[in-house]
């Protein structure tokens, strides 16, 4: 039996077959999300219904009560406080592990597959997570934030860091082995010079994502502009939360204006 | 200076050294001929034992190989080595370049701080000078071109004040006139400092023009040892076979330059 002529889509030639396993995974797809519509009480009328009472609640927050501003000096500091050490921390957690995670470095596989495990769990899991552990653990207040920013930090630094490591051209590396050089020698004269700029970038942009990760914390108790922002909440004080919902944004958008900019210009060298 | 006896090395089935034996006399310059594959690096670098070999001696300067890493470390800094991409550390300035030559001399806690002695320094400039770089030794390594980087990869060498040289097709990617003043450079610099020189190359005519005397290598084997002079149809034969049975448009003419394209024909 002769097969039947392909139609061409996009250059490429279709036949029966292809078309039966697109319409099944297409099919499978359709039912997927269905299902999880279900699920999740995904519904047009009831957004719609609750509508007004979005309205009501903005037309609360304005005006916006400036005064509460001065109330929040303190925990702006505290929260960039926070961001820095957060930051600070993971890099020292980070820096020696990394080179047991580059796969040209490492003294085995063994050793290179089990510090990756353990940067992705600490990556895997969120900051307020752990931030909930650290508070049960040290107790309420911006300590255990900073704990858990260093953690979920330190497993997103390393895997960085050792990827860095891993760009690296080798020929230096050999030049520098074949001049009698010592193996930190070799590191800090062949490797860490190469892989130093993407390190500043990875530093950078992990400072911008803890500054926004700070800025929560405070809802579980780990300090910084967050616990403000949920105690208006709670207190309906609706003025006082736009004040610190707009603080938040100016920071995290000048974080984020500032860390791109450097890191553009550290990259381009 | 350099003495090489029996050396082989093999890759599983494959046999890239076999029984090689060579030697290297102080202030002199050998030229390795031979074609892509023939094992030319893997005989560099089983010499500073960047590659181990599966048998053989390697002596510099009289001293057999160390078994210690501390002595491994020992017979390297005093072997320098050239490489085809010149290997230089891009982001550094041309002067740190050049003082790594120096790593394996200086207290290691001093050079991890980034401190180096006045001595080490003097060295290191001293040596930028014999390639006539020394006004650009706060320059960034990669701000060089080719050439220029290539003479600071000499630099390097020549500050581990080295017995020898080991260099792997230094001028492969420089043009016919950078390329002579690399050469050159190599050349007066083993002269003048009495160091015994091992170059891999691929042109020929860079080999007439400025090797002492030239060792060919096919299939990880010697086949040809002698004077520049005695480099005639037969033995290019032995060192590229089956190059002579090639029409004059398939011979590369980098590897060929024109007096012996006329021997062969």
């Amino acid at each position: 039996m002769k097969a039947a002529a392909p139609v061409f889509i996009l250059g490429r030639a279709w036949h029966t077959r292809q078309w039966l396993q697109w319409l099944g995974v297409l099919a499978a797809a359709c039912a997927a999300l269905t299902w999880s519509a279900q699920d999740l009480h995904l519904s047009i009328s009831e957004l719609v219904k609750g509508l007004p009472w979005v309205a009501d609640f903005v037309s609360r927050m304005v005006p916006p009560n400036w005064s509460f501003m001065q109330r929040l000096v303190r925990p702006v500091f505290e929260t960039i406080q926070l961001a820095i050490w957060g930051t600070l921390l993971a890099i020292l957690l980070a820096l020696p592990l990394c080179f047991l995670a580059a796969r040209n470095l490492t003294p085995s596989p063994l050793v290179f597959h089990a510090t990756r495990q353990v940067f992705n769990a600490a990556r895997g899991i969120n900051e307020i997570i752990f931030a909930l552990v650290f508070v049960a653990a040290v107790g309420l207040g911006p300590f255990a934030g900073v704990l858990a920013l260093s953690i979920h930090g330190a497993g997103m630094l390393g895997k960085f860091f050792a990827e860095a490591i891993e760009e690296a051209d080798p020929g230096p590396v050999e030049a520098l082995r074949a001049t009698g050089a010592r193996p930190l020698q070799v590191i800090v004269f062949a490797v860490l010079p190469q892989a130093l700029p993407a390190w500043i970038a990875a530093t950078l942009y992990r400072l911008e994502v803890n500054l926004r990760a700070a800025t929560i914390l405070g809802m579980v108790g780990a300090g910084g502009i967050g616990f403000e922002l949920y105690s208006s909440l709670k207190l309906f004080q609706y003025e006082d939360t736009a004040t610190c919902v707009i603080v938040i944004l100016v920071m995290v958008m000048t974080a984020d204006y500032v860390s791109s900019r450097l890191r553009a210009r550290i990259l381009a060298r | 200076m350099i003495e090489v006896r029996g050396l082989s090395k093999r890759y599983g089935e494959l046999a890239a050294l076999v029984d090689v034996s060579l030697e290297v006399g102080a202030g002199e310059m050998v030229v390795v001929l031979g074609p892509s594959g023939a094992g030319k690096s893997t005989l560099l670098r089983c010499i500073n034992r960047l590659i181990e070999p599966s048998a053989g001696e390697v002596r510099i300067g009289g001293e057999p190989a160390p078994g210690t890493r501390a002595g491994l470390r020992r017979l390297r800094s005093q072997v320098g080595m050239i490489f085809q991409d010149h290997n230089l550390v891009p982001r550094l300035s041309v002067l740190k370049n050049v003082l790594a030559g120096r790593l394996s001399r200086m207290p290691e806690w001093m050079s991890l701080l980034q401190l180096f002695r006045a001595a080490d320094v003097r060295i290191a400039l001293d040596c930028l000078g014999r390639v006539e770089l020394e006004d650009r030794a706060w320059s960034r390594a990669d701000r060089l071109s080719g050439g220029q980087q290539q003479r600071v990869g000499i630099a390097r060498a020549l500050a581990q004040e080295p017995r020898a040289i080991l260099a792997d097709e230094p001028v492969a990617s420089l043009d016919p006139k950078t390329a002579r003043i690399v050469l050159s450079d190599l050349k007066r610099a083993s002269r003048e400092l009495g160091i015994a020189v091992l170059c891999n190359l691929h042109q020929v005519g860079y080999a007439m023009e400025f090797a002492d005397r030239v060792i060919g290598i096919h299939a990880g084997r010697v086949v040809f040892e002698g004077s520049p002079d005695a480099l005639d149809a037969q033995a290019l034969a032995q060192i590229y076979p089956g190059l002579d049975g090639l029409s004059e448009a398939d011979a590369e003419p980098d590897s060929v330059p024109a007096p012996l394209a006329d021997l062969l024909s």
